[in-house]
């Protein structure tokens, strides 16, 4: 009998914030099972009875931030387990890599991260599923999996319980952390985050959509609606330091907020505290008002100030980023549990 | 060949008849349609029905039946109606918005059966 190894986040973890169960599987160790990606996770099913969804990660691959920020991890494939079982048909997803091409460079102006940071080049890019791998589902139909209580959706990073309608948000940052056993910030989503979620970049086959909203839009647009969407949802995020980095890695690029990068509260934050520019007039006015219903104005992005460093932006990042109420830095070793499935 | 299709309520009332033929005191419960008015039902699958409850309640033990009737997507599309009426019940404007609703999957419902026979379309 094998096992494989898993990480869990138990449903009540990090003083009662986690309100469903987050399992988390490096793809080495599936490899290194023999098996596929499904049966890894019908392993895990059969062997943890409760309702829970799953990330498959590969962290020697990039992906892509709703933000346009590309992050040193990838989702390969997602689940969601309950009673031991799969849905037959929605249960899972695998997500097909996109190979590298100066078209895809050409149509989003963000990838070009690929090329320009040294530790990507080269590198695999899985982002969101294709449409071969969302089979049976429809276009209309999000990148989620539903089996039983759960839904994991947006390929991974947004965990629902469709019973007792419980859900928490998983943002690239938090899940990097908690594959290397980092830190977490856990709390509440707030009205920056919920803005900024509609804050996407164009990208065919991306996690959340495919080919929609370009930089400087909002695929919210709901106006002063839109802080309030999913401003209660807790969240598993990574330190704001973390996030500065990766984002200031992305300026350094050349790459420019509302045109380039999507548009969203914390891009915005940092470029203005680096004094990176920012494409205000590609920001189109129903994405200025969701970002003023944060606070976030033209006139203050415009006003003189001046910059701060590479260093002091991310020493000053738990000030300068927006987002999170009453949160909490956990160790991951502190809330994950680590696991195994026989097989 | 040519498809021809069941009203809503002879559909409730062939289930409950089915149900009830190998032993009416059995108890029959159809789930799922309580939100509609008004519908037509693909005859193929009613016949089906009829006969796969027939089948179900051929256990001697069997007390009750339950009928549920779900999406065979759990996540649907809906289009919503927002539609302003004036005091004199007349209306100047309607917005079209579309819903995307995430619903429990079917093994919040079976789960604790000792056998499932999977007789759905195929997507293959």
């Amino acid at each position: 009998m094998a096992t494989l190894k898993y990480k869990l986040i138990p449903q009540g973890a990090a003083e009662g914030r986690v309100p469903i169960n987050l399992i988390f599987v490096d793809k080495k160790d599936v490899v290194n099972a023999g098996i596929t990606y499904r049966q890894a996770c019908e392993a895990i099913a059969k062997n943890f009875k409760e309702p829970a969804a799953i990330d498959i990660i590969d962290m020697d691959a990039i992906t892509v931030t709703s933000d346009g920020i590309v992050v040193d991890y990838a989702v390969v494939a997602f689940a969601s387990i309950d009673y031991g079982m799969i849905n037959r048909d929605f249960g899972f997803l695998s997500v097909s890599e996109q190979p590298y091409s100066e078209k895809l460079l050409e149509e989003e102006p963000h990838m070009k991260q690929w090329d320009a940071i040294d530790a990507y080049r080269g590198k695999r890019l899985f982002r969101g599923p294709n449409f071969e791998d969302r089979w049976p589902r429809v276009p209309h139909n999000e990148t989620q999996t539903i089996t039983g209580r759960i839904a994991n959706n947006n390929t991974g990073s947004e965990m629902m319980n469709v019973v007792d309608m419980t859900e928490i948000l998983v943002p690239a940052f938090g899940a990097i952390e908690i594959m290397k056993n980092g830190e977490v910030l856990i709390g509440v989503a707030g009205p920056e985050i919920s803005v900024g979620i509609g804050m996407v970049v164009f990208e065919t086959y991306g996690r959340i959509f495919n080919r929609s909203y370009g930089a400087g839009k909002t695929a919210h647009n709901s106006g002063l609606y839109a802080k309030t969407v999913k401003s209660d949802y807790p969240a598993i995020a990574g330190r704001k330091s973390t996030l500065a980095a990766y984002t200031i890695q992305a300026l350094e690029c050349g790459l420019i907020p509302g045109k380039d990068l999507g548009c969203s509260p914390a891009v915005l934050s940092i470029a203005k505290a680096i004094g990176a520019p920012i494409a205000f007039d590609n920001i189109e006015e129903r994405a200025w008002i969701e970002l003023e219903s944060v606070g976030i104005h033209r006139k203050d992005l415009e006003a003189p100030s001046t910059p701060l460093s590479k260093e002091e932006v991310i020493a000053h990042a738990d000030e300068i980023v927006p987002g999170i109420s009453d949160g909490k830095l956990f160790k991951v070793a502190d809330i994950v549990k680590e696991c195994e499935a026989e097989f | 060949m040519k498809l021809m299709h069941t009203k809503l309520p002879d559909f409730k009332r062939k289930v409950a008849e089915a149900g009830k033929k190998l032993r009416p005191e059995t108890e029959v419960e159809l789930r799922g349609l309580e939100n509609m008015e008004s519908a037509k039902l693909a005859s193929l699958r009613v016949g089906r029905i009829e006969e796969e409850i027939i089948e179900i309640t051929q256990d001697p033990n069997v007390a009750k039946v339950e009928v549920t009737v779900l999406p065979q997507i759990p996540e649907t599309i809906h289009t919503v109606v927002i539609k302003g009426i004036q005091k004199d019940g007349t209306s100047k404007k309607t917005i079209l918005e579309s819903m995307f609703i995430t619903t429990p999957a079917p093994e919040c419902y079976y789960y604790d059966s000792e056998e499932v026979d999977d007789r759905r379309v195929s997507y293959d």
